[in-house]
């Protein structure tokens, strides 16, 4: 990893190189923030100056690879993800700029602008003033869920970007992956969730209803939001993918998210409230066996998820303390809501 | 070791959020200081309980072989559940216990997907007693930090 001066120095030379007709780049304030494990993220301040004389001063967040991180992903997809959905009933922060070539950074980075005093951290819910607005969040968190279920990944420009999938065969992609994940980074037997996926084959879900954009990671501590209590953007699309619509919903359902230790998913709404505003949103169904199914599988994906980080520790690529946590705390967790799901938690 | 090694590291956890954290910039640095506490906190919840559970559930697993192996119907995989069953712990190095768990639960996974093909009511009842364990596994386990 630059320095702290080298990274702001090598970014204002990237500024000018992507924007020839500034005279002058001012890059300061740079500060790493914590912006999940996945991509180290950086906050700054830019100020340019063009020929003609106008000038620009923006708050930026800087995303880029790092060597390790929890989940595999695909910078190019977070990155379209965001240009589509810019604009939208989906509220995200503006992306400007994808860069692949590492010479710049020495690891591909995207460039997008920042929401300024806002807060995403689950923990702040538990408070005053967050606290109070829990109930009007999770309205809306639902209801965005659904207008990114309900858009059509053709009309977003996102067909072809994506990989496609077939209604009937989704979930076997989903599962077929996670399993995948789980085989290669396992660091001791899981018999829970091995057990799962044995179900899962046993039980496949119907055909999606429609093919959605999936956002992949939809829960609380992946939006920001204000003091009011309003949903300002969704973050975190780097998993994002064409699927089942149900996959988001189950997710976002998912015990370990119960950040309150009470019946409220994702520490905001009871789950039939939420599952009731989605589908109102979204104009889909949540069959109550398909999303069984899906929730199922959020335990797999969820596992897949806690033991790569638990690889990534141990190998020594990433040793950011929050992998520890998560492996600590959420494979455990993990089993017990796939052991809920499956009625066997005493 | 005097003082306990459970009392230190507490020690350290608070020193850490509430005398060295509040000190520290950027909020990156900072959100890592108070990572390592929990992870010292999470150390100390185990310490006590570090040999303990994988000796209770070595054992646990090796009861509930011995009860499967009559029910087996593949000849191989009976044979190593008996074998299972009737050895003993390696020692009560924490690295032992482990590997020996680890081989444990590994078999516990064959045997369940087993069980599942067999049709007897003899299976439905190992069955559940897999499933009893499975349960209990994750209560072993369990950290005071975990939200569910």
């Amino acid at each position: 990893m630059p320095r702290v001066s080298d990274l702001a120095s090598r970014f204002a030379d990237y500024v000018r190189h992507r924007l020839p007709g500034v005279a002058d780049v001012r890059v300061d304030e740079l500060e790493r923030i914590f912006g999940g494990a996945s991509r180290e993220t950086w906050r700054l301040r830019l100020r340019t100056r063009e020929r003609s004389g106008g000038e620009q001063d923006r708050r930026l967040i800087l995303r880029r690879d790092p060597a390790g991180s929890l989940i595999e992903t695909d910078r190019r997809t977070e990155f379209l993800a965001y240009r589509a959905f810019h604009g939208s009933a989906v509220p995200v922060p503006e992306a400007l700029w994808l860069e692949e070539d590492p010479r710049w950074l020495e690891q591909p980075f995207f460039v997008m602008e920042e929401l300024v005093g806002l807060e995403s951290r689950p923990q702040m819910l538990l408070a005053p003033p967050y606290a109070a607005h829990c109930e009007k969040m999770g309205v809306q968190k639902w209801a965005i869920l659904g207008e990114i279920s309900k858009a059509d990944p053709a009309a977003l420009g996102l067909v072809g970007a994506l990989p496609a999938v077939a209604p009937d065969s989704a979930w076997r992609r989903e599962l077929d992956h996670w399993e995948g994940v789980l085989d290669a980074d396992e660091v001791c037997p899981q018999p829970i969730v091995r057990a799962a996926i044995r179900w899962l084959r046993r039980n496949p879900p119907p055909p999606a209803q429609k093919i959605s954009v999936v956002h992949a990671d939809y829960r609380t501590g992946n939006f920001l939001f204000d003091a009011e209590g309003n949903v300002r953007a969704i973050l975190d699309w780097e998993m994002a993918h064409l699927g089942d619509p149900l996959e988001d919903l189950a997710w976002s359902l998912c015990r370990i998210w119960c950040w309150a230790r009470d019946e409220r998913r994702g520490g905001l709404l009871p789950k039939e409230r939420a599952v009731r505003i989605w589908e109102e949103a979204s104009g889909l169904r949540a069959d109550p066996r398909a999303l069984h199914w899906w929730e199922l599988f959020s335990c797999v994906k969820g596992q897949g998820i806690w033991v790569s980080s638990a690889r990534e520790y141990e190998s020594g690529k990433n040793q950011d303390a929050v992998l520890a946590l998560a492996a600590w705390m959420q494979m455990n967790a993990q089993d017990r809501a796939a052991l809920e799901l499956m009625g066997h938690l005493s | 070791m005097k003082p306990e090694i459970e009392r230190v590291l507490e020690v350290c956890a608070v020193a850490l959020m509430g005398d060295v954290a509040p000190h520290v910039a950027p909020a990156y640095r900072q959100a890592s200081v108070f990572g390592t506490a929990l992870l010292l906190t999470s150390i100390r919840e185990e310490l006590d309980r570090i040999a303990d559970r994988r000796v209770e559930e070595n054992r646990a697993l090796r009861e509930l072989f011995a009860s499967a192996a009559s029910v087996v119907a593949d000849p191989d995989l009976r044979s190593r559940l008996a074998e299972a069953a009737a050895a003993g712990e390696p020692g009560f190095r924490i690295s032992a216990l482990e590997a020996r768990n680890a081989r444990l639960r590994q078999l516990l996974i064959e045997l369940h997907a087993h069980v599942e093909t067999l049709a007897s009511p003899e299976a439905r009842r190992i069955e559940s007693e897999i499933w009893r364990e499975l349960a209990a596994s994750t209560v072993r386990r369990r950290l005071s930090l975990n939200a569910f």
